[in-house]
């Protein structure tokens, strides 16, 4: 319960991600929270999203279950609006690279973007 | 498409070749059946856009199993475990920073899934088995037929032969089965491969289908041609968590038939969401034209007619408003956006071929496709095979075509129904008739004159003749004399009764018997 009571800050997000903490990143959204990614193969008029805490869960239990290295470099907040970047490395060398921004209300997290790009 | 980066992982002390694909959020693991080639993948259609599906919810991985495509050769008189084989999976996996994944196991790769999903219960997100089976001898083949199919492997390796075993309904497309021959080649050695066929002949993991945990989805086409769809529905019965969905077709390898169908069921099942509707399609009738030999031309005249009929074809799609859409071989495939078009251009083919000197065979089919991209997909394979039944001069289409024609003064004839294998439910067809149907009437009238009658170099001749050729040309062609080539002239214009060299020609066109055009 202690993470549900943390407030969404940049530094409490390059923990949770760069630990690989599914769990505690899952803390961070709201129940009826969206998470929209965009890349290659899900473009901005039809990109992929994720709704829901569950779901939203299940998405960062995949990514944390992944041998790889995050680095959460560049977190920007203003107000009710958070943004960083994610430097990731999988350990045959392949690279991904994202760029996140967030908007929060009450502390949680109630939309985020994701636009992503990755060595194929 | 730019190629995608093949790397090795190391399993024990072979080198397995795999890539990855996509960046979703969970990771899919392909594994394959009988053989594979990670390059080759890409070359085919279906294959390809199999693989952008998967890839657009997953970070899909593939692989070649050992002794097979772009991984290690292994001695094929001591070939290893489905266990080895299996473990090359984790290899893979741990190569690929994978440390939980999905496993799409295909045909003899559902094998090796299900093992590994036995095996490393955590490491298994969930299980999709297509067309796969827990026994060889019982779902597959019993090994009296198994011998026969390992003798063929072994002795026409390479050609394709295969296929008819696989994909009998692709058999008749050679743009397939010339791309199947080099599946063959560059996927395994002839040896490997009976060594491979006769490996796979041992499998039997019904023991273990006990301890899979993971939620399982299991698909098979209904009248799979190499694969008994009792196989999945023993799978069903015996693999706690599964749920079977049989989907209509024959052909057996994940990538033929209506893959489409097959992806939407794969990513429904493990992204739990609805397939969002295509927004790139569209509706589209699609004119399939197969054009024949009428009597047994030689390569060389066959290419030429084969040419100026292309050129004709093209242009009288233009002048219908369609646009040409792909050709394979001797099939040609033409997009209309209303199917009278569709079948107005059909007749204007159909009498184009006569004026040539070879004879057409058409299907037309409405339905949805990709508005990007040469035509794929069912509506096309529907099309194609109405063309390969049509009769010679037939232009024969679904009765949708003709129920979305009405008010265009069109005529239509019941045709039956027809069966496919992809579609659930028999066809209804209609011919496509018209007023001015030209069949009978010419050839009541030279009834009386015998092609049979000319030798065979008179009727090369006069084939030459309706060519608009010169006698010097015709010499030149024929390596003959002009002097011999004026006396075959002469003598063509005796034996028909004929009076002139335009009169050989019009007869030429019209009269396509055994030995003339």
């Amino acid at each position: 319960m202690a993470t549900k009571t943390q407030a969404v800050n940049g530094a409490a997000i390059k923990e949770a991600i760069e630990g690989r903490d599914g769990r505690m990143l899952s803390s961070f959204y709201a129940d009826d929270a969206l998470v929209r990614v965009i890349d290659r193969n899900n473009p901005p008029s039809k990109p992929r999203e994720i709704r829901g805490r569950a779901a939203i869960s299940t998405f960062w239990d995949d990514i944390c279950s992944r041998a790889m290295t995050h680095k959460v470099d560049t977190t920007i907040a203003d107000g009710n609006s958070l943004a960083f970047t994610q430097a990731c490395a999988y350990p045959d060398g392949t690279k991904v690279f994202a760029a996140a921004m967030l908007e929060l209300k009450d502390g949680q997290i109630a939309r985020q973007t994701v636009v992503q790009a990755w060595d194929e | 498409m730019r190629p995608i980066e093949t790397r090795y992982a190391l399993s024990g002390d072979v080198r397995i070749a795999y890539q990855v694909v996509g960046q979703g959020s969970f990771d899919l693991v392909f594994v394959p059946g009988f053989i594979s080639n990670l390059d080759l993948h890409w070359e085919d259609e279906g294959f390809s856009r199999l693989l952008k599906r998967l890839s657009a919810f997953s970070r899909l991985i593939l692989f070649d199993k050992r002794g097979t495509g772009l991984s290690d050769r292994v001695d094929s008189h001591h070939l290893p475990s489905l266990e080895t084989r299996m473990d090359d999976v984790r290899a893979v996996m741990d190569a690929a920073g994978s440390g939980r994944a999905a496993l799409l196991g295909a045909s003899e790769g559902a094998s090796m899934a299900m093992l590994f999903a036995a095996t490393y219960p955590e490491r298994t997100r969930a299980l999709v088995l297509y067309g796969g089976y827990a026994h060889f001898h019982k779902w597959v083949m019993p090994p009296e037929r198994l011998d026969a199919f390992i003798e063929m492997a072994e002795t026409a390796w390479g050609t394709g032969a295969t296929l008819q075993h696989f994909a009998p309904g692709r058999v008749d497309d050679p743009r397939f089965a010339t791309w199947w021959g080099r599946f063959e080649r560059l996927s395994a050695s002839p040896t490997a491969a009976a060594a491979l066929a006769r490996m796979n002949a041992g499998i039997d993991v019904r023991g273990v289908l006990a301890a899979i945990r993971a939620p399982t989805l299991l698909i098979h086409r209904r009248n799979d041609a190499r694969v008994d769809p009792d196989a999945s529905r023993f799978l069903a019965r015996k693999i706690a968590n599964a749920r079977l969905v049989e989907v209509p077709g024959r052909d057996h390898p994940i990538w033929t038939g209506d893959v489409e169908r097959v992806a939407d069921l794969i990513e429904v099942f493990l992204t739990g969401q609805r397939v969002v509707a295509e927004t790139e399609r569209a509706l589209a009738a699609l004119l399939a034209t197969r054009i024949h030999d009428t009597a047994r031309l030689g390569d060389r005249m066959w290419n030429e007619r084969f040419q100026r009929f292309q050129e004709t074809w093209r242009l009288l799609v233009g002048h219908h408003g369609g646009r040409a859409a792909g050709m394979h071989g001797e099939l040609m495939i033409s997009r209309f956006d209303s199917p009278a078009r569709a079948i107005r251009c059909a007749a204007a083919l159909r009498e184009a071929t006569q004026g040539i000197g070879v004879a057409s065979a058409q299907g037309i089919h409405v339905g949805e496709i990709e508005l990007r991209g040469p035509p794929t997909g069912l509506t096309v394979r529907v099309a194609t095979q109405l063309a390969a039944h049509a009769r010679r001069g037939d232009i024969l289409a679904s009765r949708l075509v003709a129920d979305l024609a009405t008010g265009s003064g069109l005529h239509f004839t019941d045709a039956g129904r027809i069966t496919l294998d992809e579609l659930s439910e028999p066809l209804a067809l209609v011919l496509a008739t018209s007023e001015q149907h030209l069949e009978p009437a010419c050839h009541s009238r030279i009834k009386a004159t015998e092609p049979a009658a000319l030798t065979a170099r008179e009727s090369e001749v006069v084939n030459l003749i309706a060519d608009g050729k010169s006698n010097a040309a015709i010499a030149a062609e024929l390596r003959l004399s002009e002097h011999t080539v004026k006396r075959h002239v002469a003598n063509i214009l005796l034996k028909l009764d004929l009076p002139s060299r335009a009169a050989a020609a019009a007869f030429s066109v019209r009269h396509p018997g055994p030995d003339g055009p």
